[in-house]
């Protein structure tokens, strides 16, 4: 019997069929296509995106130089270095990130103890160089003073899950 | 004025350049839509818009691609026999063009109604293979003679059933004649008493134009993109046209052999009011559309798949249904006489 | 010995020995802060909670004593949830800054935190906050991190001799202080960064450049004295961020001196980095090629006995042999390993090594030091005289001193004399220091560079074992005579006879114009003003000190870091190095240049790898063939070194003034600079 079904179903090209029928189905659906630059889709709040480093309100940056980032780093593409600053605080003197080693993966921004490491909503920051990709503290702390009011916001969001 | 087109010999040369015209130009703008329904019903077909920044709705992406293709540069390999490298494209577009001359538009309306009509496409079709095998063997590319080989047996083999179809129809119609065959559908298209057959036929079709599910000599996945792989720019482009030029051939033929060519579906009052070129185009359009939703609905077969399928499947049962029909056409005495005496 | 049951294991440990004793014998891990093998107990950390069957409560295994029979339980429910009530109460006042502490990833409270710690602090009241402590230079204070374990006291009072640390206060309110903003007087200070098992005390030139994760350790042996200290090189990069020793418990048990420890900053400053010739009187930068082209033209048609080479205190063997074998090979005697001055008798090592071995102090019952101060010379082996005259108790080890008078030199000495004639009082019976020599079983003299860089060392040395002869202290089973040296290279250039050879010339005769080419292997400490001014010298390096500024050729050679090299330490003990980092810019390891300059002068020498280089050492002396171990040395037949005339009454000088500027590499490091300001010369620092 399973046999004969089968024959049949097969002369009778039922599996083609439905086949066929399903893309005829999403012929007419509505299209998903959105019209990037010009719209863009929904970010989660959090979206791992280009890299920032905060500051506090008061204009000190977060950042210790405890070196979690960088050891907890998969792609090892954070490069620290630290010295005491003149006034006996523990701050970085290098803070390299390679983003062309990046993976995206935000386990810098968990393993971070004062926020000062996050990834942001900006994924728009391809270069015409690869130098350009090789990020240094100065750029990420310009990309924090940025965009502060979104990184705030989406911590802020993200908090109760945290 | 009549008179010269008719009776002198260079009003008869222009006649049939401006016939040849009539057909190819409203061809080849046809052919660049195709491109760009193709790229449009893929993309709805996979919740996508297609091109549409160019031009409303992107109608303009044709002639860009168009503009691109003429300017771009075309590289010859290397180690390709250069003479033979140019022609095969050149062969492929020229042939799927000059197949057009017999296709009828309406009764009576054809470039040459000749009355080997059938036996001219078969040829001419078959020819078609000769564009590959050159491609494939002038590129002196490993890639590019794989694709050119799978492409000939593909061809070959398709071919085979693709004229066991035809002699069915042929015993049904008694003619070689395109227009007869047309007119032979006056009361029922071929589609329906002969179902089976027009499906092997569209089926066979699709694999003779290289389509998918049957695209195996450009099988990018394995061949980078078949014969075709060495060549770019204009001679690219021919091929490109040559292809697509196929498929509205072999749509013309499947519309003529069992959708009744010109004929509306039912010869009463609204549908006749249609002119039948109207009907024509509706048809191969149709056809042309099913071609892009296969397309865009099945995997590519695997290499020894396709070759069971021509050649266990589909000539058995054209085999079979050949007799049938004349067997069936014998003992209803419907069979035609008179049309070869 | 007892029988103890730990967990179900039976285990016999010593009478007397403690329950977390009995639980290491049994493999079973105490977590614990305040105890440490090496000091006193003090039971005041409460981590080392264990459970013995039949006690009402849980008890601190570090200061229970075993007893016959007893069941130890470490591992019960009972156990786990005191020591979790411990770690709750340390956690109470400890803050939770491990981001910002530099003992971050090497912390014994981070670590048992992670087995005992809760996940959560049930505590709402502020926290202690105490007020950091200034303790010199080198050690960097945290106070609020302190847990009060008192380890740094113990380290300070027993080990170090300096009871500058103490604790003031009670309970949640005590706080371990120096009582006065002052610097710790110890060069053992550096040691009480690794005691402390919490981040209060971290090296403070070492502060917030590196986690322990990044480094990269090679073992090493520290260059600074003669002890031939174990160390660990800690590197990231191509940069070596800080030593730490390794525990060798016949060396120096896991101490390291300031000077080994806190002198690897000068590794990377005032480098030598490519070869430099002298021409028209000004120093040019060339390469390799044109280097040793210029020193190739000079030596043409220069007699070999007008040639010389003197090796310095850094030197590693297989360079020192290679500048030997260089100098023999182009005719010349004279070489030497003793740019001090020192006189030595060869003819037998026990005359010029540590017979007594470090770890034999601690069977001595008295000693006498003549012309050393070990505190500043060696002072991981003073540490051990200390380790022994605390176990021997009050007056069980009489210490007697000849030489200069020093401020504390940790125990409790008599100075006898400042002079050599003391010697010939002693041997005469005359002093009363005498009949404590000859009472003691086991007498040791230790011999140091105060006596032997003078003109009339022979005679002190030969003096010295007579009266060591004299007094027992050599004899079978015991060898008291031991030579205390202070340079890491000196050993090891004694063995393989890097002294002058016949008709050949010392480092003194050398430098006055007794040569015109003079070949200097990381010598430097000598004024450069003493060499005539007429002799071409090649200054073979690491680091541009003065004899660099008077070379007239220079080769950028490696430091200790750098190279894979063989060092013999006062007592005759061989030791190897390994490579942490190369050596920057165009500088190579020492022996690849001599040997590369053999072949340029056409005397190429037998050895192209370190291996075969070393198969060589070997059959030059044998003891190099074994690494590490030392056999002990039978001296009770021994004649005695030769050595006669007069004896000076001169009074012994100290070695040196500046323990902290001893070398190129310290007087390179801002570090050692720095603590040279504020220890050596205070007063300068008060008139700023």
């Amino acid at each position: 019997m399973g046999y004969l079904d089968r024959t049949v179903r097969s002369f009778l090209l039922a599996e083609l069929v439905a086949g066929m029928g399903a893309t005829l189905r999403a012929f007419f659906k509505p299209k998903v296509t959105i019209n990037y630059p010009y719209e863009k889709g929904p970010l989660s709040p959090r979206f791992r995106g280009e890299h920032a480093l905060r500051r506090y309100p008061n204009g000190e940056e977060r950042c210790i130089a405890c070196k979690l980032c960088e050891a907890t780093c998969p792609a090892e593409a954070i490069t620290i270095e630290s010295e005491p600053r003149d006034d006996g605080s523990r701050r970085t003197t290098r803070y390299d990130i390679d983003m062309t080693k990046c993976i995206y993966c935000g386990l810098c921004e968990e393993a971070c103890p004062v926020d000062a490491i996050v990834e942001g909503p900006n994924y728009e920051f391809a270069t015409e160089t690869r130098e350009e990709l090789m990020y240094n503290k100065d750029k990420l702390l310009a990309n924090g003073d940025r965009w502060e009011s979104v990184l705030a916001r989406r911590l802020e969001l993200d908090a109760p899950y945290r | 004025m009549a008179h010269f087109f008719l009776h002198t010999l260079i009003g008869q040369v222009i006649l049939t350049v401006l016939e040849a015209l009539a057909v190819l130009v409203p061809l080849l703008l046809g052919v660049a839509y195709l491109t760009l329904a193709e790229r449009k019903v893929m993309a709805a077909m996979q919740l996508r818009k297609g091109p549409n920044v160019n031009g409303p709705f992107g109608v303009l992406q044709a002639f860009a691609d168009a503009i691109k293709m003429i300017t771009k540069e075309t590289v010859i390999p290397s180690g390709a026999n250069r003479f033979l490298f140019l022609f095969a494209p050149f062969l492929t577009f020229s042939l799927a063009m000059t197949a057009w001359a017999v296709i009828p538009t309406n009764d009576g309306w054809a470039v040459a109604n000749i009355n080997v009509g059938v036996l001219y496409l078969l040829a001419i079709s078959s020819l078609g293979v000769y564009g590959v095998l050159i491609a494939g063997w002038a590129s002196n590319s490993k890639y590019a003679f794989l694709g050119g080989l799978r492409a000939a047996a593909q061809m070959v083999s398709y071919e085979v059933s693709i004229g066991l179809v035809i002699v069915s129809v042929l015993l049904a119609v008694g003619s070689l004649n395109l227009n007869d065959i047309v007119l032979a559908q006056r009361h029922v298209w071929f589609c329906l008493p002969m179902f089976p057959m027009f499906i092997i036929f569209f089926i066979s079709a699709l694999a003779e134009t290289n389509r998918a599910p049957f695209d195996l000599p450009e099988g990018e996945s394995e061949l980078v993109a078949g014969f075709f792989v060495e060549y770019s720019a204009l001679a690219f482009g021919l091929f490109f046209l040559g292809e697509y030029a196929n498929m509205f051939l072999m749509s013309g033929m499947v519309s003529i052999l069992f959708l009744g060519g010109w004929l509306p579906p039912i010869g009463i009052a609204p549908f006749t009011w249609i002119p039948g070129p109207l009907w024509l185009i509706a048809k191969i359009l149709f056809c042309l559309f099913v071609f892009i939703w296969v397309r865009a609905t099945f995997p590519r077969y695997r290499y020894d798949q396709l070759m069971r399928l021509g050649w266990k499947v589909f000539l058995p049962l054209s085999l079979v249904w050949m007799v049938l029909t004349a067997g069936f056409l014998l003992a209803t005495g419907l069979l035609p006489q008179g049309g070869a005496s | 010995m007892v029988k103890v049951t730990v967990d179900g294991i039976v285990v016999d440990v010593p009478n007397g020995s403690s329950a977390l004793q009995a639980c290491e014998a049994a493999g079973k891990e105490i977590p614990r802060f305040c105890f440490h093998e090496r000091l006193s107990v003090a039971g005041n950390c409460r981590m080392c909670l264990v459970q013995v069957v039949r006690a009402p409560k849980p008890v601190a295994s570090c200061g229970f004593p075993v007893a016959e029979g007893m069941e130890i339980l470490t591992d019960t429910e009972i156990v786990r949830k005191a020591r979790r009530a411990v770690m709750e109460f340390l956690l109470i006042n400890h803050p939770l800054d491990c981001p910002i502490c530099d003992q971050g990833g090497e912390c014994d409270l981070q670590d048992q935190a992670f087995g005992y710690g809760a996940d959560h602090s049930r505590y709402q009241e502020a926290k202690r906050a105490v007020k950091d402590k200034y303790l010199g230079p080198l050690v960097k204070t945290v106070m609020t991190r302190c847990i009060q374990c008192t380890r740094c006291i113990r380290f300070a009072t027993e080990i170090a001799g300096v009871p500058e640390l103490g604790a003031v206060s009670r309970g949640e309110n005590m706080e371990v202080t120096n009582y006065v903003e002052k610097a710790l007087t110890s060069e053992l200070s550096g040691n009480l960064i690794d005691i402390c098992p919490v981040g209060a005390l971290t090296s403070k030139p070492y502060a917030f450049t590196a986690r322990p994760w990044e480094l990269k350790r090679t073992d090493s042996i520290d260059v600074s004295d003669a002890v031939g200290t174990n160390i660990s090189l800690h590197v990231r990069g191509s940069a070596v961020l800080r030593a730490v020793p390794r525990v060798n418990d016949a060396v120096n048990e896991e101490w390291l001196a300031d000077k080994g420890r806190f002198s690897v900053d000068g590794l990377k400053h005032r480098r030598l980095d490519r070869p430099w010739v002298r021409v028209h009187g000004k120093l040019q930068a060339v390469s390799w090629q044109d280097a040793f082209v210029a020193i190739g033209r000079r030596l043409d048609g220069v007699p070999g006995d007008r040639i010389g080479a003197i090796a310095g205190d850094l030197c590693d063997a297989e360079s020192m042999l290679a500048l030997k074998d260089l100098m023999t090979a182009l005719g010349s005697p004279n070489i030497d390993c003793r740019q001090d001055g020192a006189d030595y008798d060869l003819s037998h090592r026990a005359y010029y090594t540590f017979g007594t071995t470090i770890a034999g102090i601690e069977d001595a019952d008295a000693l006498l030091i003549v012309g050393s101060i070990p505190r500043q010379e060696a002072p991981v082996l003073n540490a051990r005289i200390r380790k022994r005259f605390l176990a021997a108790g009050r007056g069980g080890f009489p210490i007697g001193l000849i030489g200069a008078p020093t401020a504390d030199p940790t125990y409790k000495a008599e100075l006898l004399g400042e002079g050599p004639e003391v010697l010939a009082a002693l041997r005469d019976g005359m002093h009363p220091f005498a009949e404590v020599l000859k009472a003691a079983k086991k007498p040791m003299i230790i011999v140091g560079h105060g006596a032997l860089t003078r003109p009339d060392a022979r005679a002190i040395l030969a003096s010295a074992w007579a009266l060591a002869a004299e007094t027992g202290a050599i004899g079978a089973g015991w060898n008291g005579f031991n030579v205390l040296h202070r340079a890491a290279s000196r050993v090891a250039g004694l063995d393989m006879g890097l002294v002058p050879g016949k008709g050949g010339r010392s480092a003194a005769g050398m430098m006055s114009g007794g040569v015109d080419v003079l070949w200097l292997l990381g010598a430097d400490e000598f004024h450069t003003a003493q060499i005539g001014p007429d002799t071409f010298v090649i200054y073979q390096g690491h680091h541009g000190d003065a004899a660099a500024a008077r070379a007239d050729v220079i080769l950028p050679g490696a430091t200790y870091a750098e190279k894979s090299g063989t060092y013999v330490n006062t007592e005759g003990r061989v030791q190897r190095s390994f490579r942490a980092v190369m050596p920057p810019g165009e500088a190579r390891e020492d022996w690849r240049i001599l040997r590369a300059f053999s072949e340029v002068v056409g005397h190429t020498l037998p050895y192209d790898t370190v291996e075969m280089l070393r198969e060589r050492l070997a059959t030059v002396n044998p003891v190099f063939r074994v690494i590490g171990g030392l056999d002990a040395v039978d001296a009770s037949a021994l004649p005695g070194p030769t050595g006669g005339g007069a004896v000076s009454s001169a009074p012994f000088r100290p070695v040196f003034d500046d323990y902290y500027q001893t070398d190129p590499i310290c007087r390179a490091s801002p570090t050692m600079g720095e603590c040279s300001r504020i220890y050596v010369h205070p007063r300068t620092v008060a008139a700023e």
